[in-house]
C-alpha cells in the first residue's frame, strides 16, 4: 500500500500548506506591495491617467509613492465601488470622467476640492476659459456652486469612418443613412449615444427636442422610437462597449462608419488603417475627466496634503505631455511647453504630438457644440428606455 | 456505529456556516432592498412591489426569457459534446492520454476570458480568416454576416467558456462506474446500446448533474460574452442588472438578482422533485442507519 | 477493455478537433503579442497584478477544497442532505454584479476594508460550488462500505478516512483544487467590487479593454502563459514517457 502511504503524506503536505498559506494571506503580511498605509497615495483610475507606471518625479518630490488601482468608468462600478466597496476609505482619489458630482455629492462621497492647494490650478487657462463656474463646463467638476473634481483631461467627440468607403463625412446624420446600412456601429451609452441621436434629430428636424443634453421623458422616448426603428431596418452592425472593440471595428473594417472617441482613431491609424474623425456640422459633444477626492474623515492630514501634491502634478506639465501622448487626450496648457523645453524627456516628434493633440481638442473647443450630461434630470428614463432600444428585436 | 468525535459536526458545517454568513446574509440584504422604495440616491426600508412591477412589465422580463433560453441551448450543446468526450477518456483511453487530454483542456482557461472572447471577434469578423476562408473557397460570395455579432457568435462564446468544465465531473462520475455493473448487463444479454442508456447513463448522473449546472448557471450569469460578441443590444441578465446600476436603481437590481436566484431554485426543486436524490448522490446516501 | 485501433484514433480526432476549437481563440494573442515581452516588465501595475492574481489563484486552490471536501462529506453524514446541497449551490446562483455588490456592502457593514482578505473571500465562496459538484462527484463512485469494513478492523475515523477514502476520492481533489485556481483566475466582475487597493490581472485587463485598449504586453503575457504551460506539459509528458519505458525495460 505505498500509493496509500504517498497520497497521505500529499494530503497532509497539502493540509499544512493550506493552513500556513490561509494563516499568511489573513494575516495580510504576505505581499509586500499591500501594506498602503504610510508612504503611498491610491488613486483609482480608468486607466487614461495612468502615465504608464511612471510616478517618479512625484515621488522624488514629496517621498510618497502612488498605487494605481485600475476601474471601470460605467457609472455602476465607479458608484458600487465609492458607496458599497469601502472604495471611499481606500482611495485618495478617483479619477474618472466628470459629471458624476450629483449623485457623488448628494451620497456624501466626495469632498469639494480647495483650489489654491493646488498652484497649477491658476495657471491652467483651460480651467478658466471652459470649466470656470458660469461656464457650461462647469457641470463637468462643479455643484451647486463648488468645485468637486480637478480636470485632468479635455475632449471633445464625434465620429469615425472610413473615409476611402464613405467619402468626407460631416453630420451625425451618417450614422443613421440608410447608405452604410449594416455598417454603422454606436456606443452602449445612453448618455452620450442618446445625445449625439438627439442633436441630429433636432437638427435635421425629426423630432422637437428642447435641449438634446437633457431632455424630458417624452422626448428620450421619441429617440429611442428612432433608434429601435433603425436597428430593426438594420442599420446597425453592433453597438461597441469598450475602446478595444471600437479600434477593432475600424481596423478590420467591420463597419465604416463609427460613434467613436477620437483617440481610437489615432489607433487605428497606428495599425495602418486609414481612418478619420468627424468634424461634424452639428458640434462636438465636449466633456471633460475629474480627479475627486472620496470623502474619508479618517484619511491623515498628512495623506491629504500629499494628495493635494498629487493633483497638482496632475495639472502639471510633464504629467499632462505624458498622458496627452500616451492617450492622444488634451490635458493642461503647460503640457505642450513642457514637451518642447525638456528634449531629454520628450523627443521632438513627441512634443510636436503633443502640441498638435492640443491644437486639435483647442479647435474643437472654440468651435463649440453642447457638452454631454452624464447625470440628465430624467437619467433613470434614459436607462430603463435604453434597456428597451436593447432588447428591441 | 455511528461514533460521533467532539467537534465533528461543527467541522462538517464549516462550509455552510461559511456560505449563510458570507452570503446568505448579505442575499438577505438584496432580498430586503427589492422590496424597499428609493428615496432620493438611497433607499429607505418600505414593502413595496414596485421595483418588481417595473421588471414584469418592461422589457427587461424579456431580458431574463432571453437569459434562460441561451443558457439552455448553450448547456445542451456543450452537454452533446462533453459526454461523448468525457465517455470516450473514461472508457476507453488510456490513463496517459486521459490525463493529457484533460490538461489540454484547462489550458485555454489561463489565459483571460475577456481575451479569449474578444479573439472571436476577429476570427469571426466579416475580414476575419473565417470568412476569408469561406469566401476564398467560394462557399459563399460575400462574408457571412451571421458569424459575428449574433446569436450564433454568443453561443460560440458560451460554449467555448463553460463546455471545457462540463468535461471535468463527467469524467469523474463515468470514470468510477463500475465495469461489473457494465459486463453483468452484457451478460443479461444487453446490446451496449441498451447497457449504455440503462445503466452507465443513470450511474452517470452526479456528473450529469454538475456539469448541467456548470453550463446552465455559467451561461446564465455570463456578462461579457454578450456585449462582446452578441448583436445589437444583446444582453443577458448581469448586463441587465448592470445597467440597472448605472442609475443607482438598487431596487429594481435587487428585483432582478432575487428573480434569478428564485428561478435557480426553482430548476433545483424540480430536480429535487423529478430524481431521487440517491440516483445523484450514489453510494454516499447508502450510508445511512 | 480498450477500444480498436480504428475507434480509438476516431475518438481521438474528435477530440483533437473540439480542443482545435477551444485553441482557435489563442492564435489572435499570440500574434499581437509579439514585441510586447519587454513592456510586461516594465509595467509596474501588471507586475504587481500578476502577482496578486497568481496569489489569489494559489490561495483559492488551497482553502477552496478542503471547504467542498468538508461540504461533500457533510452532505454524507448530515440528516439534511438536500439543505446543504441547496446551501453550497447557491453562490453559483447569485448573479455575479450582485453578489459583488451585496458581499461589498455587507462588509461595508461590518467595517472590513477592502484588501487581500476580501477578494479571497469572494474567490473561496464563488469557486466552492464548483469545487464541491467536483468532490461529490468523485465521492458519488465511492462506497462507504470499505469505511465500515475499516472501522470493523478497527481504524479510528480519520485513519479510515486517510488510509481508505482518500486515495480513492484524489483525482477529485485535485480536480477541484484546479477548477478553483482557474475559476479564481477567470474572475472579474465579483472582485472588481470588493478590489480595494489591488489590481489582478483580470480587473486591469477589463479597464484597459475598456478604456484604453489591449497593449501587446497583455498579448504577450497571455501567449507567455499559454507557452509556459504548454510547455510544461510537454515536459510532463516527456518525463513520464521515459520513466515508464525504464520500467517497463
Amino acid at each position: 500500500m505505498t500509493r496509500t502511504g504517498s497520497s497521505r503524506r500529499d494530503f497532509l503536505k497539502y493540509t499544512a500548506a493550506t493552513g500556513l498559506a490561509a494563516g499568511g494571506a489573513l494575516s495580510g503580511r504576505l505581499p509586500a506591495a499591500l501594506a498602503a498605509a504610510g508612504g503611498t497615495v491610491t488613486l483609482a483610475d480608468i486607466g487614461v491617467g495612468d502615465p504608464d507606471g511612471d510616478w517618479s518625479r512625484f515621488t522624488n518630490a514629496t517621498g510618497w509613492k502612488v498605487n494605481l488601482v485600475a476601474i471601470g468608468n460605467a457609472p455602476s462600478t465607479v458608484l458600487n465601488v465609492l458607496v458599497a466597496g469601502g472604495g471611499a476609505r481606500v482611495y485618495d482619489i478617483a479619477n474618472i470622467v466628470g459629471g458624476m458630482q450629483k449623485p457623488l455629492v448628494e451620497n456624501d462621497l466626495i469632498e469639494p476640492i480647495d483650489t489654491s492647494r493646488m498652484p497649477n490650478w491658476a495657471k491652467n487657462s483651460y480651467i478658466q476659459q471652459f470649466l470656470a463656474q458660469g461656464k457650461p463646463g462647469f457641470e463637468f467638476i462643479g455643484y451647486e456652486g463648488k468645485v468637486y473634481g480637478v480636470p485632468t483631461v479635455l475632449q471633445g467627440d464625434s465620429f469615425a469612418y472610413l473615409p476611402d468607403v464613405t467619402g468626407p463625412l460631416d453630420s451625425y446624420a451618417a450614422l443613421f443613412d440608410p447608405k452604410w446600412k449594416g455598417y454603422v456601429a454606436l456606443e452602449d451609452n445612453f448618455t452620450t449615444t442618446g445625445q449625439k441621436t438627439a442633436l441630429y434629430m433636432k437638427q435635421a428636424g425629426l423630432a422637437s427636442i428642447k435641449d438634446p443634453a437633457d431632455m424630458t421623458p417624452a422626448e428620450i422616448k421619441t429617440v429611442v422610437d428612432f433608434l429601435i426603428e433603425k436597428k430593426r431596418a438594420g442599420q446597425f452592425r453592433v453597438i461597441w462597449s469598450s475602446f478595444e472593440q471600437a479600434v477593432n471595428l475600424l481596423v478590420n473594417k467591420e463597419v465604416y462608419v463609427l460613434d467613436a472617441w477620437e483617440p481610437m482613431v489615432f489607433a487605428a491609424q497606428r495599425k495602418g488603417v486609414d481612418a478619420a474623425y468627424a468634424n461634424p456640422k452639428e458640434g462636438f459633444l465636449l466633456w471633460a475627466m475629474a480627479a475627486y477626492i472620496p470623502k474619508n474623515p479618517q484619511r491623515p492630514k498628512e495623506r491629504l496634503d500629499v494628495t493635494y501634491r498629487l493633483l497638482d502634478f496632475m495639472l502639471g506639465g510633464w504629467y499632462g505631455a505624458k498622458i496627452a501622448l500616451l492617450r492622444g487626450y488634451m490635458t493642461n496648457p503647460q503640457a505642450p511647453a513642457y514637451a518642447k523645453a525638456h528634449p531629454q524627456e520628450f523627443t521632438a516628434d513627441e512634443a510636436k504630438k503633443v502640441a498638435d493633440i492640443d491644437a486639435n481638442v483647442k479647435r474643437k473647443f472654440e468651435k463649440g457644440g453642447t457638452w454631454q450630461n452624464r447625470w440628465p434630470t430624467h437619467v433613470e428614463t434614459y436607462e430603463s428606455e435604453w434597456a428597451r432600444f436593447k432588447a428591441a428585436r | 456505529m455511528r461514533r460521533f468525535v467532539p467537534g465533528r459536526r461543527a467541522l462538517l458545517l464549516l462550509p455552510v456556516a461559511f456560505v449563510v454568513v458570507f452570503l446568505i446574509a448579505p442575499l438577505a440584504l438584496t432580498v430586503a432592498v427589492s422590496l424597499w422604495q428609493r428615496a432620493g440616491f438611497w433607499v429607505k426600508p418600505a414593502l413595496s412591489l414596485a421595483a418588481y412591477e417595473q421588471f414584469v412589465s418592461g422589457a427587461r422580463l424579456a431580458v431574463l426569457g432571453r437569459s434562460l433560453q441561451a443558457a439552455a441551448v448553450a448547456t445542451a450543446i456543450g452537454l452533446s459534446i462533453a459526454y461523448p468526450i468525457a465517455y470516450a477518456l473514461a472508457r476507453h483511453l488510456s490513463a496517459a492520454a486521459t490525463r493529457t487530454v484533460l490538461l489540454l483542456f484547462t489550458i485555454p482557461f489561463l489565459v483571460n476570458y475577456i481575451i479569449r472572447t474578444f479573439a472571436w471577434t476577429w476570427l469571426l469578423g466579416r475580414t476575419g480568416p473565417v470568412n476569408s476562408l469561406v469566401v476564398g473557397t467560394g462557399l459563399a460570395d460575400q462574408p457571412l454576416d451571421w458569424l459575428l455579432f449574433s446569436d450564433f457568435a454568443v453561443y460560440v462564446g458560451l460554449v467555448t467558456s463553460y463546455m471545457p468544465l462540463m468535461v471535468f465531473p463527467l469524467w469523474i462520475s463515468l470514470s468510477g462506474i463500475e465495469q461489473r455493473l457494465v459486463e453483468a448487463s452484457w451478460l443479461l444479454g444487453a446490446g451496449p446500446w441498451r447497457t449504455f442508456w440503462r445503466v452507465t447513463v443513470p450511474l452517470s448522473i452526479p456528473g450529469v448533474f454538475a456539469a448541467v449546472v456548470f453550463g446552465f448557471v455559467g451561461s446564465f450569469g455570463e456578462s461579457a460574452v454578450p456585449i462582446i460578441l452578441g448583436g445589437v443590444g444583446y444582453q443577458l441578465m448581469g448586463n441587465a442588472i448592470t445597467s440597472a446600476l448605472d442609475v443607482l436603481n438598487y431596487p429594481i437590481a435587487a428585483a432582478m438578482s432575487t428573480a434569478v436566484v428564485a428561478v435557480m431554485l426553482l430548476f433545483l426543486a424540480c430536480w429535487y422533485l423529478a430524481f431521487d436524490l440517491r440516483t445523484f448522490l450514489g453510494k454516499i446516501l447508502r450510508w445511512r442507519f | 477493455m480498450k477500444a480498436r485501433p480504428a475507434a480509438r484514433a476516431a475518438m481521438l480526432t474528435g477530440i483533437g478537433l473540439v480542443l482545435a476549437f477551444l485553441y482557435l481563440p489563442l492564435v489572435p494573442p499570440v500574434l499581437f503579442g509579439a514585441g510586447g515581452y519587454a513592456g510586461i516588465r516594465q509595467n509596474p501595475i501588471l507586475v504587481d497584478a500578476v502577482r496578486n492574481s497568481l496569489l489569489l489563484a494559489a490561495l483559492t486552490a488551497l482553502v477552496t477544497p478542503p471547504l467542498a471536501l468538508l461540504g461533500a462529506m457533510a452532505v454524507r453524514e448530515l440528516r439534511v442532505p438536500r439543505l446543504v446541497l441547496l446551501v453550497l449551490l447557491l453562490p453559483l446562483f447569485v448573479p455575479g454584479v450582485s453578489m459583488g455588490l451585496a458581499t461589498a456592502v455587507f462588509l461595508k457593514l461590518l467595517g472590513v476594508t477592502p484588501s487581500l482578505r476580501t477578494i479571497l473571500l469572494v474567490h473561496v465562496m464563488w469557486t466552492l460550488p464548483f469545487a464541491f459538484l467536483v468532490v461529490l462527484a468523485a465521492m458519488a463512485t465511492f462506497d462507504p462500505v470499505y469505511l465500515e469494513a475499516a472501522y470493523v478492523l478497527g481504524a479510528p475515523r480519520l485513519r479510515a478516512f486517510l488510509d481508505v477514502e482518500l486515495p480513492l476520492i484524489r483525482p477529485g481533489l485535485l480536480g477541484a483544487a484546479s477548477l478553483s485556481a482557474i475559476v479564481s483566475l477567470n474572475e472579474t466582475i465579483r472582485t472588481s467590487l470588493v478590489q480595494g487597493p489591488l489590481n489582478t490581472v483580470q480587473t486591469y485587463i477589463w479597464t484597459t479593454y475598456l478604456q484604453v485598449g489591449l497593449s501587446p504586453s497583455l498579448h504577450a503575457l497571455m501567449s507567455l502563459l499559454i507557452g509556459l504551460t504548454l510547455a510544461l506539459v510537454a515536459v510532463l509528458l516527456v518525463g513520464k514517457g521515459r520513466r515508464g519505458r525504464v520500467v517497463t525495460g
